[in-house]
């Protein structure tokens, strides 16, 4: 099978795993209140009219005349707006408008009254994919760095620890490995944070969190911890929001931090933004690199007693070269197919990360939208980060059958 | 092992062949044995499992209560202690003490005690591991130790559920998939990919927020059982694909071995080649992978309650996960207001309750790696 065949007949496989995945969460969402999915959707009825949900008008509201002609009328408005979901319909009906909406990015609106919005005035009412458009960018990036750590720490410690098995840099891989699992992952991360904090100082005050020389027009450049967005001043904008949503394409073409610092001129200020998302990667990567840690060595454990690594040694080549290219490039395939296992664990890790370090990314959102105060919860938020992230994670594991067929030409073949 | 030379024991008696599976796992054990930190890890587990027992079966004696009403005797405010509540006495660090044994609270709230050893006529006795925070608004005071005791039992509960009746699901599915193979396998392994391609946390996540919102209380249980139950049901539901997965791939080798063969050629039925003949020869490696989960669902736990669920299994004895992050919580809110150098960080509320956790988990890895090590004989070596 040429390789082209194989990437597109991997590609069609997705379709049923979506939908899948959006048959469970159709599921839960119809659970919820009729009342709950309309808000989820449509977003909180405004102050103006606030019966806009109710099956019944009271004489006066909407399009109801006012008494004493009338008495009660039904509410026109609710009945559009369920036909549109398909809740009039039979639960099928529903489910195929769930799918259809679904497919085409119609995740629905930000609750006015949730904690997100209590928290973000300027994201009440949007719709939940421009909201999520604006915040996927930075997380991406943070994936990136930590994958780019991941595969830098565990694959060489494991390759490592394989060689010298029983010995003390295997020993010391272990126990990383293991805390690696036994560590809750918001524990790492605050005393990631709380100890730089210490170190450094009081928070607020060290000019490491405020100053950055190469921000040109003003001292200010990260408004939360480290990791953030550049501070409004940077670019030249105001607002909440960070600039480039405030101001549109001109400032912040790609919405990733590090390159659109690079585009506007300013390499020094992105490398500041990588080496500040420097430890909440590290803190993303910690589980995984303990799950990879422990595959790589066993599978180069393995690989190291077949035929073909002693017929290398034998041949004398040496020893370094033996490692790295036959029996390392061999052990690569299980470590691939382990990475593309655990994604679904790595994803989950970033709502707490971002939660902890405070990085403005969706699972901070998530995390914020899961909280029942001081606003209420925000359905609408919820569901669509699951939808984002599952899609993340099943394309991410095209991605790694892909790169596994070509590493290993009898998957393709076979 | 480190001589290099093993011996298994010899457990055939002369005449007298023992049953094979009680010789397997005495030759685990035999192995087993000689691991050290398995051993530890083995020491770890039954002392929380008896930790467990005693919290559940011992009912919190009142006069030597250490849940106590904190309230700072010098303004006489924060004493909202119902009856039969002993007061705590507290002062803040910095001042001079009220009176005799009174505990100094450096972290600013009436139950921010530090380990002392110094004894309280009002029998609060020493707090070696100090005193701890669940909700900085409520005054009431816990001992970090008597919490973590009380909480032994609901971890225990909810991961061992959790996992148990999540391996259950898992085998009987894998082995049905994986036996069966064709129609059913392919309908099967696509279910498990959906389920596997959703992160667990967010699907516990929607599944307790969506059923929170729905019934708040199922089946007359208290809201607090209630969401617990909620809870295990949801980690079940997203955890049993993992389980079905490593079954059915161990299944595929094992049918294929000449005993299933001959069973079938016995005329044994479907059920029973799967029940008698599969599942027991292929659940070594669901044990290993049940061990190293049980660790995991306190922490996920931990980070639901850290993103701002409110999950108490109990309002007064919340499980370790709970624990340590409703402390993780109160310690940011600390430093957030504390000039760093000028007041002690609470790091006790920290320490024991992730130690706790950390032993929890690393013991069931420790316990695993060796019982891996001593079933698999290619390991061995």
């Amino acid at each position: 099978m040429r390789m082209w065949v194989f990437v597109i007949r991997r590609s069609i496989l997705i379709v049923p795993v979506i939908v899948g995945v959006m048959t469970i969460t159709f599921a839960l969402v119809s659970a919820l209140p009729v009342d709950q999915q309309l808000i989820a959707h449509f977003g909180q009825p405004s102050p103006h009219d606030p019966w806009i949900y109710n099956p019944v008008l009271q004489p006066g509201q909407g399009t109801c005349p006012p008494a004493p002609n009338t008495k009660t009328c039904p509410n026109l408005f609710l009945k559009t707006a369920l036909a549109k979901l398909g809740l009039n319909q039979p639960l099928p009906v529903q489910w195929g408008v769930y799918i259809y909406n679904s497919l085409t990015f119609q995740w629905g609106t930000v609750n006015n009254h949730s904690t997100v919005s209590e928290t973000y005035p300027d994201l009440k009412g949007l719709p939940v994919t421009t909201v999520l458009a604006w915040y996927l960018p930075y997380t991406l990036e943070l994936a990136a760095l930590s994958l780019v750590i991941i595969l830098l720490i565990s694959i060489p410690l494991g390759n490592l620890s394989a060689v010298n098995r029983n010995r003390p840099v295997d020993q010391a891989a272990r126990v990383l490995s293991f805390s690696g699992f036994a560590m809750p992952s918001f524990l790492l991360a605050s005393f990631l944070l709380m100890g730089f904090v210490i170190l450094i100082g009081s928070a607020s005050a060290h000019p490491y969190f405020t100053y950055s020389p190469w921000c040109p027009s003003g001292e200010i450049t990260f408004t939360e911890f480290f990791g953030s967005w550049p501070s409004p001043q940077c670019f030249g904008t105001t607002g909440v929001l960070p600039s480039w949503i405030a101001a549109g394409v001109h400032t912040a073409p790609t919405g990733f931090p590090t390159i659109d610092a690079l585009i506007h001129g300013q390499p020094w200020l992105s490398l500041d933004t990588l080496i500040r998302m420097a430890l909440p990667a590290l803190a993303i990567a910690f589980g995984s690199i303990a799950v990879l840690l422990r595959f790589v060595r066993n599978s180069m454990l393995e690989v190291m007693n077949l035929d073909f690594v002693r017929t290398a040694r034998a041949e004398g080549i040496p020893s370094k070269t033996v490692v790295t290219r036959h029996a390392g490039r061999n052990s690569l395939n299980v470590t691939i197919t382990v990475l593309g296992l655990t994604f679904a664990f790595f994803i989950g890790g970033f709502p707490v990360i971002e939660y902890v370090f405070h990085l403005n990314g969706i699972g901070l959102i998530l995390a914020y939208s899961i909280q029942p105060s001081p606003g209420s919860v925000d359905f609408g938020l919820i569901f669509g980060t699951t939808l984002l992230f599952t899609f993340i994670i099943v394309i991410a594991n095209i991605i790694v059958d892909i790169l596994y067929a070509y590493l290993d030409p009898r998957v393709r073949l076979g | 092992m480190s001589s290099g030379t093993v011996s298994v024991p010899v457990t055939e008696k002369a005449g007298r062949r023992p049953n094979p599976r009680i010789a397997q796992w005495k030759r685990t054990w035999f192995f087993l044995r000689g691991n050290t930190l398995a051993l530890i890890g083995l020491g770890i587990i039954i002392a929380i499992v008896a930790a467990a027992i005693y919290a559940t079966t011992t009912p919190i004696s009142w006069d030597a209560m250490t849940e106590y009403c904190g309230t700072n005797q010098q303004t006489g405010e924060g004493n909202t202690c119902p009856p039969g509540y002993a007061i705590v006495c507290t002062y803040p660090a910095g001042s001079s003490p009220p009176g005799p044994n009174c505990y100094q609270t450096p972290a600013g709230n009436p139950s921010d005690v530090a380990p002392t050893w110094s004894s309280h006529p009002l029998s609060a006795g020493p707090l070696p591991l100090g005193g701890l925070t669940l909700n900085p608004d409520e005054q009431y005071f816990f001992s970090t130790y008597e919490g973590l005791l009380r909480g032994s039992d609901w971890s225990l509960i909810i991961s061992v559920s959790v996992v148990g009746v999540g391996a259950l699901v898992g085998l009987l599915v894998g082995a049905v998939s994986g036996f069966m193979g064709g129609a059913i396998d392919e309908t099967i392994m696509r279910l498990v990919d959906i389920f596997l391609s959703i992160p667990q946390i967010l699907f516990v996540i929607i599944f307790v927020s969506v059923m929170d919102t729905v019934h708040p209380s199922i089946a007359g249980l208290s809201t607090d059982s209630s969401i617990m139950l909620v809870l295990i049901i949801g980690f079940i539901v997203i955890w049993w694909p993992f389980y079905a997965r490593v079954v059915r791939g161990q299944v595929l080798v094992v049918r294929e071995q000449k005993y299933v063969e001959a069973a079938q050629a016995s005329g044994a039925g479907r059920s029973r080649i799967i029940l008698r003949h599969i599942v027991p020869n292929s659940i070594y490696p669901v044990f290993i992978q049940m061990s190293l989960d049980v660790g995991t669902v306190p922490l996920l736990l931990g980070v639901l309650v850290y993103l701002g669920f409110k999950l108490f299994p109990s309002p007064y004895f919340p499980e370790w996960g709970s624990i340590t992050a409703l402390s993780v919580v109160n310690l940011q809110g600390f430093l957030a207001t504390c000039q760093v150098g000028a007041c002690i960080i609470p790091w006790w509320q920290i320490l024991f309750p992730g130690l706790a956790l950390f032993l929890y988990a690393i013991s069931v890895n420790f316990l695993s790696d060796g019982l891996r090590d001593a079933l698999d004989p290619r390991l061995r070596r």
